[in-house]
């Protein structure tokens, strides 16, 4: 991490146009907070290739690029595309560009959630709400987290109150009318002791252009709380995200984390878990699909803090075209956590020559009696597997494609929500060949 | 049906089969013994159309077509079929997938349309119950944990919904017990018809005894050294293969 502090006239475009950005917001009750972050973002600038965890994606063309605000609302009509079919039980909330659409009457099938603004929030729990926003950490990969403290207008605040059934999406709308626009996506999401909860992220767009999508998302998981998350991002190869999630989890939690690439033309998700209390667990499964020119960046950093605490991550990355997957990963151990339990797996497939995959394991262990494993590799589809299946009469590119999915199936078989789990193999199966033979064998 | 003349082959650069001479008539049932590493596999796999295999000479006809410029799954769509000595894995396709995309493969070569699904599911019923397998393979992935006895089984099965005009099985007999040796052999008996040709590959007679041959062939060194009736085989048992070696110089 460079810690030179950049003068204004080093400063690239993009980062001038965030500080432009940040001059002209109105000041709220979080003012103190986000000036913080954009003083510590200024002094630590934009990441760069030099930065550990950016080394294999570059920023620049982003960072010469001035942006603005991304409209609040869409200037058509909004149509989105939801993740799952209009018979599903799921209750949507529509984020547009950011801001919260908030219904007026909620689906009670939910009220085991409640949902407000952090604007809202922020004027009736000040405290809790700087508590939630301040960043953990000021590593290289939380700059943006900095950037979207500093610079979002409103976001979305989830209160999981008891054990809730129905999917709750949150559809994350991007819309714009022109390039150089910017969004600032904001969610937190709170379960209390004992409470429960799906929630489904999922990125769309809509409209001739797209902002740059900078979205912030927190899991805080009380004592023995659990919640299934997924975050989704099915947009176009025009489309850039950068998404940090960071997850807090107390004593018993449990943390499912699905993180879906399908989409996007730079799609940069991070995770930073913190198992700040005994026996919390958080299972992080990562589908990475490379597809035509897509650059997939997808960044773990799991931190087990107290005893007894487990992580398992489960990584599947398929890189077709000329496009490039990265999965890195960290496990750190600290010195109090004993009987730490740790897994990594990944596995990379490559389908065309011109395709790239890298990966990187890491484990930074402080202490002694923990379990960690580690396990990375990438290949070409198994020949013996493919002959086998031709020597049946399949065609190849069906049974190349039947290979592929059924490499991805670790990641896909342990999706609860059988609705989501449909429509993601959905939008997978489209962008592998033979798509509609392959429809036919689910 | 199948006719082999002069193949040659090489796996990874070394010569496997040096000239091999063989006729299979339809409703004929061949067996082709050989000491370990005499070229049997390589040559199913050849047959099979195994790309890293490279053809050095030779052609081979069936049913009348050149089976060497096809590609595996056009050999497969014209009715041969290969067991395997060992059956791949491959976890995440079902076995009903597999078999159904099979199926229909076959039957869009046919010209005829794809199978009814109640239909089919009736048929592979069928099939497992002679196979004495459990219908929980089916929702499994393709030999997936299967035991050894396990994937032989699903061999036959495969070929028993397809129904090949030729059906190679490469040493489906190898690490069988009696009792599974039995109901493959009842399996591969099922097949047997005027229409169908079998080449059981195997390096013992005990299967003979189930699944009784028309012709034996002993391979040995990339060649067919001597032919005959079902009594070669049990000659064969009785006097090694050295006895075959021998002859042929004598």
């Amino acid at each position: 991490m460079s810690s030179q502090p950049h003068s204004s006239a080093a400063r690239s475009a993009a980062l001038r146009s965030f500080e432009a950005q940040w001059f002209a917001r109105e000041a709220d009750p979080l003012s103190p907070l986000r000036e913080q972050a954009m003083q510590r973002l200024l002094k630590l600038g934009l990441p760069t290739l030099r930065d550990e965890s950016w080394h294999y994606t570059s920023l620049r063309a982003l960072a010469a690029q001035s942006f603005v605000d991304a409209p609040r609302a869409p200037s058509g009509t909004l149509r989105p595309d939801a993740l799952l079919g209009a018979d599903a039980r799921a209750v949507t909330v529509l984020m547009v560009n950011g801001h919260p659409i908030l219904p007026e009457r909620l689906d009670p099938s939910i009220n085991g959630i409640e949902i407000s603004s952090l604007q809202e929030l922020s004027r009736t729990d000040i405290a809790l709400a700087s508590r939630l926003l301040k960043p953990l950490s000021e590593a290289e990969e939380a700059r943006w987290r900095l950037l979207n403290t500093a610079l979002f207008v409103d976001g979305l605040y989830l209160r999981v109150r008891t054990r809730v059934q129905t999917p709750l999406i949150i559809l994350h709308l991007g819309t714009a009318e022109r390039p150089g626009t910017v969004a600032y996506p904001r969610v937190i999401i709170e379960a209390s002791p004992g409470s429960g909860a799906t929630i489904i992220e999922h990125h769309v767009q809509q409209g001739p252009e797209t902002p740059l999508s900078n979205s912030a998302v927190l899991i805080a998981l009380e004592r023995d709380a659990e919640i299934e998350h997924y975050r989704v991002f099915t947009t176009d190869q025009r489309t850039t995200h950068l998404d940090s999630l960071e997850v807090r989890q107390q004593k018993g939690s449990r943390c499912r984390q699905f993180t879906i690439s399908l989409g996007g033309g730079l799609v940069r998700s991070s995770l930073e878990a913190h198992l700040d209390e005994h026996s919390a667990r958080i299972d992080c499964y990562s589908l990475l699909v490379g597809h035509e020119e897509r650059h997939v960046d997808c960044v773990n950093v799991i931190k087990h803090s107290a005893p007894g605490t487990v992580s398992r991550q489960t990584a599947r990355a398929i890189a077709s075209g000329t496009s490039r997957v990265i999965f890195n990963s960290k496990v750190v151990v600290d010195a109090g956590a004993t009987q730490a339990d740790s897994q990594q797996s990944f596995r990379g497939l490559l389908l065309s020559p011109s395709a790239e995959i890298d990966s990187r394991p890491q484990l930074e262990i402080h202490t002694d009696e923990v379990k960690c494993s580690h396990g990375a590799t990438t290949g070409r589809l198994d020949p013996n597997m493919l002959f086998y299946m031709l020597s049946r009469g399949l065609d190849r590119d069906t049974a190349q494609s039947l290979l592929v999915y059924a490499f991805l199936a670790d990641v896909l078989t342990d999706m609860s929500v059988t609705e989501a789990r449909t429509a993601i193999e959905s939008a997978l199966i489209s962008q592998l060949p033979d798509s509609q033979v392959l429809q036919k064998f689910r | 049906m199948l006719k082999i003349a002069d193949l040659s082959a090489r796996v990874a650069g070394k010569e496997i089969l040096k000239g091999i001479n063989l006729e299979v008539n339809p409703g004929e049932v061949h067996a082709i013994m050989g000491p370990n590493g005499s070229g049997k596999s390589t040559l199913a796999q050849v047959l099979a159309g195994r790309e890293d295999y490279e053809i050095t000479g030779g052609a081979v006809e069936f049913e009348g077509r050149d089976l060497l410029s096809l590609p595996p799954e056009e050999r497969a769509r014209a009715g041969l079929f290969l067991g395997f000595q060992y059956p791949v894995e491959i976890p995440g396709v079902n076995n009903v997938y597999l078999l159904k995309a099979a199926l229909n493969a076959k039957r869009k070569a046919a010209g005829e349309p794809e199978v009814d699904a109640y239909e089919f599911l009736g048929l592979v019923k069928k099939k497992m119950k002679l196979m004495q397998m459990s219908e929980t393979f089916l929702t499994r992935g393709v030999n997936e944990g299967f035991s050894g006895g396990e994937k032989k089984r699903n061999e036959v099965l495969q070929m028993l919904v397809l129904e090949p005009k030729l059906a190679i099985l490469d040493e489906t007999d190898s690490g069988l017990d009696i009792d599974a040796l039995k109901v493959v052999a009842t399996g591969v008996n099922s097949l047997r018809s005027p229409k169908h040709a079998v080449v059981l590959v195997t390096h013992y007679q005990r299967l003979l005894d189930y699944i009784v041959p028309d012709r034996v062939h002993v391979l040995s060194e990339g060649r067919i050294l001597m032919s005959g009736d079902r009594s070669l085989a049990l000659e064969l048992e009785r006097r090694g293969y050295d006895w075959v070696r021998e002859s042929r110089v004598a």
